[in-house]
C-alpha cells in the first residue's frame, strides 16, 4: 500500500475510528504503545471478499488460458518512431522488461520486430531446404524436422537496435522503451550440427545464407564456424510452438547474436564459400563509426544490463527513508556468461557489487540484486556488467569515444536512472 | 646495456601480468560461470561440450549417426528457390530494362513509399541523394558526420552513399518489393527499377552516365562500383574472411570500445580526454506509444460494439498502407475534407476509380482477390468512417 491510498483509507475510514476509540483506548490502557497513526480495519480482510462468495468461472472456460484481466496493462508497445510515418507492418514492439519477473518472457510478451508485417505460415505447407555445398541437399517437412532429437535453451533474443534512439541523448522516459526490445525464453529444436553431420558439409563451406519466407524474405550470411558450435532450427518457445511473430513454426536460433540473424519463418539454408552481402546486411544492420567506415558482420550483442526496479514505470514513490528495499536488474552477455554486475549511486564515481540471483546461464538474462537502505536523496543509479570473455560495460563517454553516434546499432553504454529525493524515477545520460 | 634493461622490464612485467592473470584465474570460480575459452569468431567465449555437460545444461551424448528424415529435393525444386544473388553476379538471371522503363515502373508502385526520385519523405528509406564526395582516405566525407549537437546534419545512407554493393538492389527489390505485394515485378521490370535507381544514384557503369536509353542487364549490373563500396570492415571476402571477422572482433577495446571495472573515485572523460560529464535530462520525452502508457491493476474498460466488419478488416490489411495516413498522397480515412472532395466525383466514379487505380494507387489498391462488391463496402466504410 503507498501513501497515498493509505492516507485516503484512514480518512475514509474515520467515522469508524472514533466509533473504535473505546477498545483502542482499551489497549492504550493496557500499556501497549499505540502508534500515532492508527490504522482502520481494511475492509478487504474484516469482510468476506467476493470472490469468496460467488461461484467461480469453470475450470476450462478458456482451453487456452489468459492473463487476468486485472494484468491489462502489461502489454507490448510501440511507437511511431518505430517503424515507417506510423506504418506498423515493418515496426518494432517493446516488452514491458520493468513488469516482468525471472528471466522467462511470456511468448505474449515477447518484443517484435517485422519487416514485412507479422506471416501467418500455414505448418502443412511449410518446407525447409538445406543445400550447396554439402554432399547431400535434403528438404524437410515440419514433421520431419521434429523427428531429429532436439535440445532446450533458454537464450536472450536482442534487436541490436535495443537503445537506437538513445545514441544522442536520452529520449524515451521509460525501461521498456530504453531496453525493451529484448526478450529471454526457453527454445526448443534442433542442433544445426546435428542434420549437418548426416548432409556433409564440404570443406570450402564458410559461409551459410539463411532465408526467411515472409514477405520481406529475410535473408542474412553466418560464417559456418558459429553454425557449427550452437546454433539451432527452433520450432518452441517456453514449451509451446512459436509464436507467429517469433517465426512460426520455424526460426533459426543463433545464440547470443543479432536477433535479425535468428531468421523468422526460416525457408531455406544454402552453405557457400563467399558471402552474399543481403540488404538486411549492408543497408542496415552495419555500424557507421565516426571514422565514416561501418562495422559489417557485427554478430554478438554487447555485455549490457539495466535497473528494471526501481525503473521510471517501478518507482520508488511510496518508500519512506530508512526502509530496506531490493534494487534489482537484467544483465545478459551475447559474447558469454554474466559474471557479475556493480551500482552505482552517484553516477558512476563510485561502485559496489550487486549480486547475482537465480539462474546463470550463458547468453541469457542474468538477474541481480543489490539491498539498499533508501534515505530519501537524490541518486544517479547505474548498473555495469561484465561477463566471462573479458567484456566489461562501458560508459556513455566510453562507447562514444571508440564509435561515436552515429552507429544505431550494438549499443550497450549504462543506462542512467535519476531517482529525485521523492521517489520519482527517470531516464538521463551521464556525458559530455 | 639499454637493451638488456629493457628485457628485464618486459620480464619483470611478464610475471606481473601473469601474477594478475593468476588472480583472474581464481576470479573464474564464480558459481553459475562455466568452464569457457576465448576464440569463438564473435570474440567471444566457447564453451566445451564434454561427458554429456555443456554448461549448465545435460545433453544427449547417444550417437545420432544415421538419423535421417526429410528427403533429396528434385532439380526443378533447387532452382525454384535457389535464387540468391551474390556481388559476383552469380545467380542473376537474363533480363533488361532501361532507366526510362524503371521511372515508369518506379513512379508507379514506389514513389508513394519512397518519395519522387527515390528522395524519401515519406517516412519509408530514401534511396537516392547525398554527396558522394570523398575526402583523402576515399571515405564518402558526409559519412563521417555526427550529429554531437542539435540541428547538425545526419550522415546520409542512400544506395549512392552507403550502399557497397549494387546486385543486393536486384535481389532485394525482386524478393521483397513492391511492399505491399513482394514478388509481383518480372526479372525486366526489377532490371528497370533497378537501373532507374542507380541514374538517380549518378552511378556510372564503365565510364558511361546512365541516361534515359540506358538498358541494364546481368552483365553491365556485375561491373557497378559504388561510392561506398569500400566503407566496411572487418574485410569478410575471400578465403581469410572468416579469420579477419574473428581477429577484428578478439580486438574489442579497440575497435568496438569497452568499458573499465573501476571502483572509486571513478573517472568518465569525454572524447578529448578532459570534458567532465555531465547530467544530460530527456528535452522532448517521447511519450506517444501505443497502446499508450498504463499502470493500474484494474479492470479494462468494456469495449462498445465489438465485433469489426469485414470491409473494415479488408480495409486494414489491402487499404490502410496508404489511407491510413496523409504522407502518402491518398485520401485519409478520417479526414472529411479530402473525402467530401473525392466524393463530388460521384461513388460510380470513385468505385470506377478504385477498382481500376488511380494516380499512384494500384487496380484494388494491389489486391486483386478483393471482388468489386468488396471493394465497394471498403469505399462505403471509408467514407463513412470519414464524416
Amino acid at each position: 500500500m503507498n501513501r497515498e491510498q493509505e492516507e485516503k483509507l484512514t480518512s475514509a475510514s474515520r467515522r469508524d475510528f472514533f466509533k473504535k476509540t473505546a477498545s483502542v483506548s482499551a489497549v492504550a490502557a493496557t500499556g501497549i504503545m499505540v502508534p500515532s497513526t492508527v490504522l482502520a480495519d481494511d475492509p478487504n480482510i474484516i469482510h468476506h471478499v467476493k470472490w469468496g462468495t460467488t461461484l467461480g468461472y469453470e475450470c476450462n472456460k478458456y482451453p487456452y488460458g489468459m492473463p487476468s484481466p486485472y494484468e491489462h496493462n502489461v502489454v507490448r508497445r510501440t511507437s511511431a518512431l518505430m517503424s515507417s510515418a506510423g506504418d506498423m507492418h515493418a515496426a518494432i514492439s517493446m516488452t514491458p522488461i520493468a513488469e516482468l519477473e525471472g528471466i522467462i518472457v511470456p511468448n505474449g510478451l515477447h518484443f517484435t520486430r517485422t519487416h514485412n508485417g507479422v506471416a501467418q505460415v500455414d505448418p502443412t505447407k511449410w518446407r525447409l531446404m538445406i543445400h550447396g555445398l554439402v554432399e547431400k541437399p535434403i528438404v524437410l517437412t515440419l514433421e520431419q524436422l521434429k523427428r531429429y532429437p532436439n535440445e532446450s535453451r533458454i537464450l536472450f533474443l536482442e534487436c541490436p537496435s535495443n537503445s537506437a534512439a538513445e545514441w544522442k541523448g536520452p529520449q524515451f522516459g521509460t525501461a521498456q522503451f530504453v531496453k525493451g526490445m529484448m526478450s529471454c525464453a526457453e527454445w526448443t529444436g534442433v542442433r544445426l550440427k546435428t542434420i549437418l553431420d548426416e548432409l556433409g558439409l564440404k570443406p570450402e563451406a564458410k559461409w551459410m545464407l539463411a532465408e526467411g519466407s515472409d514477405g520481406s524474405e529475410m535473408s542474412r550470411t553466418l560464417p559456418v564456424e558459429k553454425v557449427l558450435d550452437d546454433v539451432m532450427i527452433v520450432y518452441a518457445q517456453n514449451g509451446e510452438a512459436l509464436r507467429n511473430e517469433q517465426g512460426y513454426p520455424v526460426r533459426l536460433m543463433a545464440p547470443g547474436w543479432e536477433a535479425n540473424l535468428c531468421v523468422k519463418w526460416l525457408k531455406r539454408l544454402e552453405f557457400g564459400d563467399k558471402p552474399w552481402y543481403a540488404k538486411e546486411e549492408t543497408s542496415k544492420y552495419t555500424a557507421l563509426t565516426a571514422s565514416g567506415k561501418a562495422i559489417q558482420h557485427f554478430y554478438a550483442l554487447e555485455t549490457n544490463s539495466i535497473i528494471t526496479s526501481p525503473a521510471p514505470e517501478r518507482d520508488w514513490k511510496d518508500l519512506e527513508k530508512g526502509d530496506l528495499v531490493e534494487i534489482e536488474g537484467l544483465a545478459w552477455s551475447g559474447y558469454g556468461t554474466i559474471k557479475g554486475v556493480d551500482i552505482s549511486f552517484d553516477g558512476g564515481k563510485n561502485w559496489v557489487e550487486a549480486q547475482l540471483k537465480g539462474l546463470v546461464l550463458p547468453k541469457a538474462w542474468t538477474r541481480f540484486s543489490y539491498m539498499y537502505k533508501y534515505e530519501g536523496k537524490p541518486l544517479l543509479l547505474q548498473s555495469r556488467s561484465y561477463d566471462d570473455s573479458g567484456n566489461v560495460q562501458p560508459t556513455v563517454n566510453q562507447e562514444k569515444a571508440v564509435v561515436g553516434v552515429e552507429c544505431v546499432y550494438h549499443r550497450n553504454a549504462m543506462i542512467t536512472w535519476a531517482v529525485s529525493d521523492m521517489g520519482e524515477v527517470s531516464n538521463v545520460q551521464i556525458r559530455s | 646495456m639499454f637493451k638488456l634493461d629493457r628485457k628485464l622490464i618486459i620480464i619483470g612485467m611478464t610475471l606481473a601480468l601473469s601474477s594478475t592473470l593468476a588472480v583472474a584465474a581464481a576470479a573464474e570460480c564464480i558459481p553459475g560461470v562455466y568452464k569457457s575459452k576465448p576464440g569463438a569468431i564473435d570474440g567471444g567465449v566457447i564453451y566445451p561440450r564434454k561427458d554429456g555437460v555443456y554448461t549448465a545444461y545435460r545433453y544427449n551424448t547417444q550417437s545420432t549417426k544415421g538419423v535421417w528424415f526429410g528427403r533429396t529435393p528434385t532439380a526443378n525444386e533447387i532452382k525454384a528457390w535457389d535464387t540468391d544473388v551474390l556481388p559476383d553476379g552469380t545467380g542473376l538471371p537474363e533480363g533488361e530494362g532501361s532507366v526510362e522503363e524503371g521511372d515508369e515502373l518506379y513512379e508507379a508502385q514506389c514513389a508513394v513509399c519512397h518519395g519522387e526520385f527515390g528522395g524519401g519523405g515519406k517516412g519509408y528509406p530514401q534511396l537516392a541523394g547525398g554527396n558522394q564526395d570523398k575526402d583523402e582516405n576515399g571515405i564518402v566525407k558526409t559519412l563521417k558526420n555526427q550529429r554531437l549537437e542539435p540541428g547538425m546534419d545526419a550522415p546520409k545512407r542512400t544506395i549512392g552513399t552507403y550502399w557497397p554493393k549494387a546486385t543486393t538492389l536486384f535481389s532485394y527489390i525482386r524478393d521483397a518489393m513492391p511492399y505491399a505485394h513482394p514478388k509481383s515485378l518480372t526479372n525486366d521490370q526489377v532490371y528497370a527499377i533497378t537501373a532507374y535507381l542507380l541514374a538517380q544514384n549518378d552511378v556510372e557503369i564503365d565510364g558511361q552516365e546512365m541516361d534515359d536509353d540506358f538498358v541494364l542487364n546481368k552483365d553491365k549490373l556485375v561491373k557497378v562500383v559504388l561510392a561506398n563500396a569500400n566503407g566496411f570492415y572487418p574485410d569478410i571476402d575471400g578465403p581469410k574472411g572468416p579469420d579477419n571477422v574473428k581477429a577484428f572482433f578478439a580486438d574489442r577495446a579497440k575497435n568496438i570500445g569497452a568499458g573499465i571495472r573501476c571502483m572509486k573515485d571513478c573517472k568518465d572523460p569525454g572524447m578529448d580526454g578532459k570534458t567532465e560529464a555531465k547530467v544530460m535530462k530527456i528535452k522532448y520525452e517521447m511519450k506517444d506509444v501505443v497502446p499508450p502508457y498504463a499502470y493500474a491493476k484494474d479492470l479494462p474498460p468494456e469495449t462498445e460494439g465489438g465485433s469489426v466488419s469485414k470491409a473494415e478488416k479488408q480495409y486494414d490489411t489491402s487499404c490502410k498502407l496508404c489511407h491510413g495516413t496523409d504522407t502518402m498522397g491518398a485520401p485519409k480515412v478520417g479526414d472529411a475534407t479530402a473525402w467530401a472532395a473525392v466524393m463530388k466525383k460521384g461513388m460510380d466514379k470513385v468505385l470506377v476509380n478504385a477498382i481500376k487505380g488511380i494516380g499512384g494507387m494500384p487496380p484494388k489498391g494491389g489486391n486483386t482477390d478483393l471482388s468489386d462488391a468488396d471493394i465497394k463496402s471498403i469505399v462505403e466504410f471509408m467514407v463513412g468512417a470519414s464524416k
